[in-house]
């Protein structure tokens, strides 16, 4: 039964894991930068909506709002004043300019709201469903963060606006002669980005307090999913998440807390010296 | 219609186009031949903006277009199939044909120009919601070719758009530009397929090493002892 309720909320993990990978992975595929702050957003938003709802006593749901506005800003401000600049630096300047971004948010919020965890009190039920017990927040978090996947994927599916974003990942040079202009889809992209970061703190809220390293983990963890999944793919990264999910939890729950990071990073290495291309990628882009 | 007006172009250190005059008028078909590495991709490359030439102007219905983005450049009308016709591989054959309709001016007639694409290319229909790269390589010039249309463009770029395909699919190929031709679309061709190519020529050019050596009507093309003898093998 401990395996089974380890199970549960792996998958349930994995639900929030999936929505991160799927913007680090976006960011990937169409600016072909690394997001290297992307779990640093998450903490940022994680903070303001405490400042919000804690210390000027504004509504939760408006306070979700402003986090995911203000990291919507910050993504697209990066990407202007950043990564736009870079686009033809090397790999190694692009990774320093977002690994610098990361550590100014870390030591910004250090300075602002200390080191100690930070949250916001909310208790909801926990639900029992014969032997199983599942927290009601995280349950929240898992459907609310499939809806948006779901949301984003028919954004990208069924509109202009979205099939830019993906003609632009394939071939850049060949989306601007059909009319797309590659800045705009780039913003466009970050701003999306940034959006999931903010949701993925909004659904967090109930289930995490917040501390300055808050995010680091995340990231690291969305980057193993994504290079899982295979780099650029949807699909790959949205069941990578799951593995990652259920597996960091059964090992924990199996083994002591520690193991689950550790049979996850596991799992990476071996993945990536013998399947590179990832789970269910292929060895080369064809055509 | 497009008038090209001494037009040099350079990769990095690498001149690659030399003081280059072309003109389209309305209607017409211009052929560009000449062998590898002439420079005939290049000079469609800084037409459709994607490469800025060093000097020189080029002019599109009077107004001037070098230096425009290509985001822009297609919006007034120029549209280019690139050579091996460079589909989006992972999108599908319907989500090809929309993003040549992506301009603000061609998108009010999507639907318009999807039923008419469609009506040409049954074979489009059919398998629209296939993805593009499974396609066989004369099917993917011909889908690179619906996408360009989906533009409603006033001028076809084609580049080297029967490279590397098979006798037969090269025949349809030029069948299809025929077709188009008689549509009433302005056409700058680039070919290495020079004796088909001057079949549909109303006027040629020829260029070697970046240059323009020789400029006249297809007739003129076809008679010169030059063109014969490197060109058409007589």
């Amino acid at each position: 039964m401990v395996l089974l309720n380890a199970i549960v909320s792996g998958i349930l993990f994995g639900g929030s894991l999936a929505l991160l990978a799927y913007g680090l992975n976006l960011c990937f595929g169409v600016v072909q930068v690394i997001h290297f702050f992307y779990g640093q957003c998450v903490m940022l938003g994680l903070y303001i909506i405490y400042s919000a709802t804690v210390l000027w006593h504004i509504p939760l749901i408006v306070s979700c709002l402003i986090a995911v506005a203000a990291i919507i800003i910050l993504n697209v401000v990066v990407q202007l004043a950043v990564v736009q600049p870079l686009l033809k630096a090397p790999m190694i300047n692009q990774f320093l300019a977002l690994a610098s971004i990361m550590t100014i948010l870390e030591n910004s919020a250090m300075g602002i709201w200390g080191a100690t965890y930070k949250g916001v009190p909310i208790s909801l039920p926990v639900l029992t469903i014969g032997e199983i017990y599942i927290r009601t927040s995280n349950l929240i978090a898992f459907v609310g963060c499939l809806i948006v996947v779901g949301l984003l994927y028919l954004f990208l599916n069924k509109t202009y606006t979205g099939l830019a974003i993906r003609a632009t990942a394939q071939d850049k040079e060949m989306a601007s002669l059909t009319g797309m202009n590659p800045r705009i889809v780039y913003v466009i992209t970050l701003a999306l980005v940034g959006a999931l970061a903010g949701v993925v703190a909004a659904f967090f809220v109930p289930i995490y307090p917040v501390h300055p390293h808050f995010g680091g983990p995340f990231t690291v963890m969305a980057f193993v999913i994504v290079i899982l999944g295979g780099m650029g793919n949807l699909a790959g990264g949205f069941l990578a998440a799951f593995i990652i999910g259920v597996v960091s939890m059964v090992v924990s729950f199996l083994t002591i807390p520690e193991g689950g990071p550790i049979a996850v990073y596991l799992i990476f290495l071996v993945v990536i010296v013998f399947r590179p291309q990832g789970l269910l990628g292929v060895r080369e882009r064809t055509g | 219609m497009l008038k090209i007006e001494g037009i040099s172009a350079s990769y990095g250190e690498l001149k690659v186009l030399h003081d280059i005059s072309q003109e389209v008028a309305d209607g017409e078909t211009v052929v560009t031949v000449g062998p590898n590495g002439a420079g005939k991709t290049t000079l469609l490359r800084v037409i459709s903006g994607v490469l800025k030439p060093t000097s020189g102007a080029i002019y599109f219905d009077g107004q001037r277009l070098d230096g425009k983005e290509p985001y822009k450049i297609v919006d007034m009308g120029i549209a280019i199939v690139p050579e091996g016709g460079r589909l989006f591989p992972g999108l599908t054959i319907y989500d090809n044909l929309k993003a040549g309709s992506y301009t603000k001016r061609s998108r009010r007639k999507f639907k318009q120009s999807l039923d008419e694409i469609f009506s040409s290319f049954p074979i489009l229909k059919e398998r629209q919601n296939q993805i593009a790269g499974s396609l066989s390589g004369g099917e993917r010039q011909m889908l690179a070719i619906a996408r360009t249309l989906m533009s409603r463009p006033k001028l076809v770029m084609l580049d080297e758009v029967s490279s590397g395909l098979a006798p037969k699919i090269v025949t349809d190929l030029f069948e299809l530009v025929k077709a188009i031709k008689s549509q009433g679309y302005s056409i700058l061709m680039v070919e290495q397929n020079v004796k088909k190519a001057l079949e549909l020529a109303d006027h040629a050019y020829l260029m070697e090493s970046g240059r323009l050596q020789l400029h006249g009507t297809k007739e003129d093309f076809i008679q010169s002892p030059h063109i014969k003898k490197a060109y058409l093998g007589i």
